[in-house]
């Protein structure tokens, strides 16, 4: 009993880090069509500047998350501007977007190797304490990566539907010709989302840098998760991809209760496919 | 005799003589290194390659082999890709033309083997620590201490300091599997209970799941097989979720201390031993010109490939002065049986066993303040 308490906690903290990744992709993916596979460097690079910030410069961490997030965000409309927007302007099809994707995704990834070094980055500066429910034990840093996928979870659910800008985002998510026909600004609405998604992906860097320490590959998996919840989540659907990233995460570790840890990824991608062949347009089907 | 006819008698005594044995010095001494210079844990390859090149800039510095001078050409396996190893066991065969090649990590040495073997390229590993390289080719080579021999020690030590119950946590990999295999072999031949053997895969962030489960089990100690980074993260993981049991390692690096930071106190390596003391000079010079040219001590790994790269030179060395067409893996090989024994950064010799593994001292270290401090001297046997 008290190992599947530990592995429903598991679960639940480390669903909180990938619904912080996946709603970061989500905005970008859903709302501007663009397979932006760049977003696991473009996290990694954020988390890179916090670390950077906070052990090189010395700033206290609060500040250098602050600003690492601020630059993440520059980096990711940086992107958009630099890489994608030609593209589109040009109309290129999806494909060479996402070559194009691809492609930046291997550039950034070896240039984090060259500027920061291949070794782990740690922080030593930021102490955290270990809480415990009956036998199960779980740590600040994991209770900090929940509020904040409630935090950002309710702050993106407030500004898409309150704000103007929010509403002009669901507009153009929904049908993005539509949108360019009524007024809509997309190239401004594609920057807005390009930065809001990946500063979103900073906050849950600053979180592994405390918790696990960073290294160039962390980008990968991060970008693949999200991808996954995205898709299964259903396309467009913020809500979904959310529900879609607690569900891999439960799975991951509500699934090797009985099993051994070795078929981890198996089995995830195993009900993954049994559940899109049961439900291709995802969890939460768009109107 | 026409002119047409002398000529052709002459190209061939040329051919058979002296001719041939010109033909058979290159210009260089191309020795092969397939390391891990990109990908998940590119510390191996910087610490491999480091210590290898060290070689062979020493050995130039000293005129090479009879004035012909080694190069060191390195391939990157990505941190184990076996399609990247076997491309780059390719390309320094068939363009660079070597005919020893280093390779590193059990997956990549294990990928590598059959194309060393068919091609009749000597192979010496100095990483990786999987059985199944061992009497499997003739051109394979171990210049350390296997999986087995490891295990071995380490569930010795376990037992040693009261341990009945051992749980394991490996990297899905040839390497974890090998040493998982290895661990539970020695362990239950002891009539120990092995209670866990969690893995997960090589470029995993995230052990929650795999640590909740050892702890589940309730050992008395256990056995930590991840390479760097997460042979860190997984000590680092276990103490934050409350396990104060022993742990034992069978590599660690600075990477991991970093990694752990103040839990890695305490935790136990049971590895080959490396120490540049003043009684072995050859590993104090080793040490410090590694120090002067990298800026840091060298770790067992540099040591196992420099001293690789000693001994292709050595054996290249004893094929040469034997004469005729010497530079081929055979004749590395057949000049390595003649003799297995070679100077040892190590101390003293090593000599290559039947099996074609070398012997090196284990010991047991105790992480104190961040150091490796020697505990004593084990053996598996």
């Amino acid at each position: 009993m008290d190992l599947l308490i530990q592995l429903t906690l598991n679960g639940l903290f480390n669903g909180a880090h990938f619904a912080l990744l996946a709603m970061g992709f989500a905005l970008i993916f859903g709302t501007t069509g663009v397979v932006h596979f760049a977003y696991g460097p473009v996290y990694a690079v954020g988390a890179y500047a916090i670390w950077a910030l906070a052990a090189l410069a010395g700033l206290p961490f609060w500040a250098a998350v602050l600003l690492g997030i601020a630059f993440t965000a520059a980096l990711g409309v940086s992107c958009y501007l630099f890489i994608y927007r030609p593209f589109e302007i040009s109309g290129s099809p999806p494909f060479v977007v996402l070559v194009a994707s691809l492609g930046l995704f291997i550039v950034m990834k070896n240039l984090i190797g060259i500027v920061f070094g291949t070794g782990v980055k740690t922080v030593d500066s930021v102490a955290y304490d270990v809480h415990f429910v009956g036998n199960a034990f779980f740590t600040t840093v994991q209770l900090g990566q929940v509020a904040a996928a409630l935090l950002v979870g309710c702050g993106i659910a407030l500004f898409l539907r309150a704000s103007r800008y929010g509403k002009a985002i669901r507009a153009m998510a929904d049908n993005r010709e539509m949108a360019t026909v009524i007024g809509i600004d997309t190239t401004r609405l594609s920057i807005l989302v390009f930065a809001l998604g990946s500063a979103v992906s900073a906050v849950a860097g600053a979180l592994v840098l405390l918790r696990d320490g960073l290294n160039p590959n962390m980008g990968f998996g991060a970008v693949f998760v999200a991808f996954v919840a995205v898709i299964v989540g259903g396309v467009g659907s913020l809500r979904g991809a959310v529900i879609a990233a607690f569900l891999l995460a439960f799975v991951q570790s509500l699934g090797m209760w009985q099993i051994p840890t070795e078929w981890q990824n198996t089995i995830v991608f195993v009900v993954l496919f049994g559940f899109l062949l049961a439900r291709p347009s995802g969890i939460v089907r768009r109107a | 005799m026409s002119k047409r006819t002398l000529f052709a008698a002459l190209v061939l005594t040329s051919a058979l003589t002296g001719g041939a044995a010109l033909a058979a010095d290159p210009a260089v001494y191309k020795i092969g290194g397939i390391f891990a210079m990109t990908g998940a844990s590119p510390h191996y390859g910087k610490v491999m390659s480091a210590g290898a090149q060290l070689a062979v800039d020493e050995i130039n510095a000293q005129g090479g082999i009879d004035g012909i001078k080694l190069q060191l050409v390195i391939e990157d396996h990505k941190s184990g890709s076996a399609q990247a190893a076997v491309a780059g066991m390719n390309r320094l065969i068939d363009v660079e033309g070597v005919k020893a090649v280093l390779p590193s990590f059990s997956t990549v040495t294990l990928a590598t083997m059959p194309i060393g073997d068919q091609k009749k390229v000597m192979m010496i590993n100095g990483g990786g620590v999987s059985a199944q390289t061992v009497g499997t080719s003739p051109y394979m080579f171990n210049i350390r201490s296997m999986a087995s021999d490891l295990a071995a020690g380490i569930a010795h030590r376990a037992a040693e300091q009261g341990a009945k119950k051992l749980a394991q946590i490996a990297i899905k990999s040839e390497f974890g599997d090998a040493t998982i295999a290895a661990t539970t072999k020695a362990w239950e031949g002891m009539g120990l209970k092995m209670v866990a053997a969690e893995q997960f895969q090589a470029d995993a962030a995230n052990i929650d799941t795999q640590v909740a489960k050892l702890r589940a089990s309730q050992p008395d100690a256990i056995a930590n097989w991840p390479t760097t980074p997460q042979a860190g993260l997984a000590v680092k993981r276990m103490r934050e979720l409350g396990m104060k049991q022993p742990v034992y390692c069978m590599e660690w690096t600075a990477e991991d201390t970093k990694v752990a930071g103040k839990h890695a106190e305490g935790v136990e390596v049971v590895t080959d031993y490396f120490a540049a003391t003043d009684e072995n000079p050859w590993s104090k010079r080793f040490a410090d010109a590694y120090k002067a040219k990298f800026g840091e001590m060298p770790d067992f790994y540099a040591a196992n490939y420099y001293e690789g790269v000693y001994v292709v030179a050595e054996l290249i060395r004893r094929a040469k002065a034997k004469g005729g067409d010497y530079y081929s893996g055979e004749r590395l090989v057949q000049a390595l049986w003649e003799n297995p024994t070679f100077d040892s950064v190590y101390g003293k010799t090593l000599t290559f066993r039947k099996n074609g593994v070398a012997q090196k001292p284990v010991a047991v270290f105790r992480l104190e303040n961040g150091e490796q401090t020697f505990v004593k001297f084990t053996s598996g046997d």
